[in-house]
């Protein structure tokens, strides 16, 4: 009995040192936030600095190139790898040797579970690269993102970009609105790509409306193929193509408006817009002499081995509806302009014009530091990305990015879609919050497809995920 | 006679079972091993059997031609027979040959015959590719191209190396000594201490990795090696601490008390008796550490990073595979070229494993 009592006791010791041990070690935690307070403060100064050198807002990129910050290092951290990471890192080397400043590029596979974690960590990078605006709109909320009102030239922006893209820049910080990052990388996602050497032989003409375009799929379907690939298979992330495919429908089916407050949550997944974005899509999806391999084998076909069949001698299917990098998983012995072309998804209804659907990556900035500036302004200009341009498969969103750099005929006109589309808006899921855009978006449109769900009850369910 | 005859059956059944776990086991393996061999398109279009002999349809080189305006959707009649498109799609048998579309906008059926088939298109391309890095081509402004060769595994493998070393030796020394003074020596709060160590086990390591970061960020060890020594070091401890407890305490207690007498002290002990007695514990717990390192993403992800100068092997696995995960064939062999270390520690080690396995099961 006593000894029962004794373990008990020591028992009871344990969870309290644990405790205790569990609460010290948070309340270390928050002890390195001091010397992260000091480099604040450092950073109002250099803030205050700027701002009584009035109009040097911008004025550090020319210091960087007179070589002032000669011997600096500049960290960032992304999600691109391999070879586009080579891509970037070609595109960045004049740069770096002209201004002697190293930049250090961080690829991740896992950036998005990351990032997180090293800003709450507070070993932030100095410049981080995000494919999903909604994710940086969640960290700009705590404060951590550093203002580019004043460390940009804004009317240099406003020529250089779209008056769109400046919009979707703004965000929610601590005290109100500011300009949290800027764009670099954009790609298109109102394409249909298609076999075109063998589309020509067979005499068929690319459709300029969206019934032009189902009659010729009912043609090829007569013919002998079904006309579409589609794939939504991409392990956790599987079902984000359909979401492209309904928020194409949205904006040629809706007002840009209604597309904007669909976004934000105030119009729900249930209202009759998107319901009926939903049907226009399923005309396609749910009619199995129109996909390759029948409707049931959407959601087991992974996005990037649906294209496949195109490149078939005969193709045995026609239209892929997906951005331009695409083409990363199109077999290397395809050429662009010759073997294969891509169609702008055509206008359902001619009232809501040629609306293009893009995303793209938004460039923000933790440390306030010169050097980080001079990269930072670096980055708005075309020519850090003109090298990447060229290699192809990437979009300038800068205005001063000559159409000239762009080597194919396609990469081209993507380029001129985007600056004269009449309405150009972000993908939708990247900007919805994560648990809706990454979460219930995905899941309600493959349990849709796959036939695990009426269409009701899939899209109660991913409106359901604005709830928690 | 019989009692010992009913014995060897039961053995054989025994022995039947086991090995068919271990062919159910080893299975995905093989077929994991197989398909690194197998070029990239193979992959994605037959499974790794394909490889072995099997029957397949295969065309005979005869055809049918229909009519170009046959509707599809209709009854489809060939040779005087009527079928439906669904049937021709998957093929159907008539007499032995088998009628399936060969090309079905031509409105072409090819009649197939039955034979056997290997298909033994086997390459090393995934290897080349994991081994000394994947090939780039860069488009240049005059429209040239470059190629760029990318790196390729041995970096990162140098560099789990230099971690996964020092972060199992440092643990299980630690481990061993503290053992050694939880089991021998007597001193004021001994066991409290003792369960505390043992309390941390269930913590998930989860919960410290912002903490730690932070603390890392204020003392400048993040992307450092020492960083990830002390995190995979802090993280191991409890486990090994115990383990080694459970053997160190288990060795006879005449022993030390004759050392002792004969004017041993306790470091004379430790260094002379205790570590050599305990070999066997140390070799499986140094096993279990080092894979667990070995084999590492989180812990790597989050205070290491991805600069190629450090990076591990399980990161550099993941990098391979493309932003868009556009080349996951590759992982295959790299899958393979990560399990050789692991194996090669184990077969090395191996008597000691299956020794060490019951290091903690039995306690006097």
């Amino acid at each position: 009995m006593k000894k029962t009592g004794k373990t008990k006791a020591s028992l009871l010791m344990v969870a309290c040192l644990s405790l205790t041990m569990m609460l010290s070690a948070c309340g270390s935690g928050g002890g390195p936030t001091d010397p992260a307070a000091s480099t604040n403060t450092n950073n109002n100064n250099n803030n205050t600095t700027t701002t009584t050198t009035t109009a040097a807002a911008g004025a550090e990129l020319d210091k960087a190139l007179k070589g002032e910050y000669k011997g600096t290092k500049v960290t960032m951290f992304g999600p691109f790898v391999d070879a586009d990471q080579k891509k970037f890192e070609s595109s960045i080397k004049d740069f770096e040797d002209k201004t002697g400043i190293d930049i250090q590029y961080e690829g991740s596979k896992e950036f998005e579970a990351t990032i997180n974690i090293r800003v709450d960590g507070g070993s932030a990078p100095d410049i981080a690269d995000f494919p999903q605006p909604g994710l940086l709109n969640s960290i700009a909320k705590t404060g951590k993102v550093v203002d580019l009102t004043n460390v940009l030239d804004q009317d240099k922006m406003k020529k250089n970009y779209n008056q769109s893209w400046l919009d979707m820049s703004m965000m929610d910080g601590k005290d109100g609105k500011i300009m949290a990052g800027i764009w670099n990388r954009s790609n298109v996602k109102s394409l249909v790509w298609y076999p075109k050497k063998q589309f020509d032989e067979a005499g068929y003409k690319v459709p300029q409306t969206w019934d032009e375009m189902m009659a010729l799929t009912e043609q090829i379907a007569k013919d002998g193929d079904p006309a579409w690939a589609i794939g939504i298979e991409s392990g956790a992330a599987t079902g984000w193509p359909a979401t492209d495919w309904i928020e194409n429908i949205m904006l040629r089916t809706t007002t840009p408006e209604n597309y904007d407050k669909w976004v934000k949550g105030e119009l729900p997944f249930t209202s009759p817009e998107v319901k009926h974005a939903v049907d226009v899509m399923s005309k396609i999806w749910m009619n199995k002499d129109y996909v390759y391999g029948g409707t049931k084998s959407i959601v087991t076909t992974a996005f990037g081995d649906a294209p496949k069949p195109m490149f078939d001698n005969p193709p045995k299917a026609w239209f892929n509806l997906m951005g331009n990098f695409i083409t990363s998983f199109f077999p290397t012995t395809a050429k662009v302009d010759q073997d294969y072309d891509w169609f702008y998804l055509p206008p359902i209804d001619e009232k809501y014009g040629k609306p293009v659907l893009v995303a793209g990556d938004i460039y923000a900035m933790f440390n306030d530091r010169p050097e980080v500036r001079a990269v930072m302004q670096f980055f708005t200009t075309g020519e850090s990305i003109k090298t990447w341009v060229q290699s192809g498969g990437v979009i300038a969103p800068m205005n001063d990015a000559s159409l000239d750099w762009y080597q194919s005929e396609s990469d081209r006109r993507m380029a001129k879609l985007v600056q004269e589309a009449s309405t150009l808006r972000f993908d939708g899921s990247d900007l919805m919050p994560g648990k809706v855009g990454a979460g219930t978006f995905w899941k309600g449109m493959t349990d849709y497809v796959s036939g695990t769900a009426t269409l009701d009850d899939a899209l109660k369910q991913i409106q359901a995920g604005w709830k928690n | 006679m019989a009692f010992k005859k009913k014995r060897k059956s039961g053995k054989w059944i025994v022995n039947i079972v086991l090995g068919f776990i271990c062919l159910i086991w080893l299975l995905p393996t093989l077929g994991l091993l197989i398909s690194s061999f197998r070029p990239a398109a193979d992959i994605l279009s037959t499974g790794w059997w394909k490889v072995l002999p099997h029957q397949e349809w295969k065309a005979a080189g005869d055809t049918i031609k229909l009519p170009k305006d046959v509707d599809l959707r209709g009854p489809i009649e060939v040779n005087g027979k009527t079928y439906t498109d669904d049937q021709l799609k998957a093929g159907v048998e008539v007499d032995g040959n088998r009628l399936i579309w060969e090309n079905r906008r031509a409105r072409v059926i090819s009649i197939e015959k039955q034979g056997w088939v290997t298909s033994t298109d086997l390459t090393l391309d995934n290897y080349n590719n994991v081994i000394t890095g994947k090939e780039y081509t860069l488009k240049n402004a005059d429209g040239s191209e470059t190629t760029e060769k990318g790196t390729g595994l041995s970096q990162a493998f140098w560099n789990t190396l230099t971690i996964a070393v020092p972060a199992t030796v440092i643990p299980v020394l630690i481990a061993s000594f503290a053992a050694y003074a939880f089991a021998w020596l007597r001193f004021p709060g001994r066991k409290t201490l003792f369960v505390i160590i043992i309390a941390m086990l269930v913590i998930p390591i989860q919960v410290a990795l912002i903490p730690v970061l932070k603390d890392y960020t204020s003392l400048g060890l993040n992307g450092s090696y020492l960083g990830i020594w002390l995190a995979h070091t802090a993280f191991g401890l409890p486990l090994v601490t115990y383990f080694m407890y459970n053997f160190i305490s288990q060795l006879p207690k005449d022993l030390f008390e004759s050392a002792f007498m004969d004017g041993a002290n306790h470091f004379t002990i430790f260094s002379k008796l205790i570590l050599p007695l305990s070999v066997p514990a140390l070799a499986s717990i140094g096993i279990f550490q080092f894979l667990w390192v070995w084999n590492d993403y989180l812990v790597s992800l989050i205070f290491i990073g991805n600069q190629p100068g450090v990076q591990v092997m399980s990161m550099k696995i993941a990098d391979l595979v493309g932003s868009r995960g556009n080349d996951w064939h590759l992982l295959t062999s790299a899958a393979f070229i990560s399990m050789l270390m692991p194996l090669a520690i184990f077969f090395l080690l191996q008597k000691y494993f299956v020794r060490g396995l019951m290091g903690g099961s039995v306690k006097g």
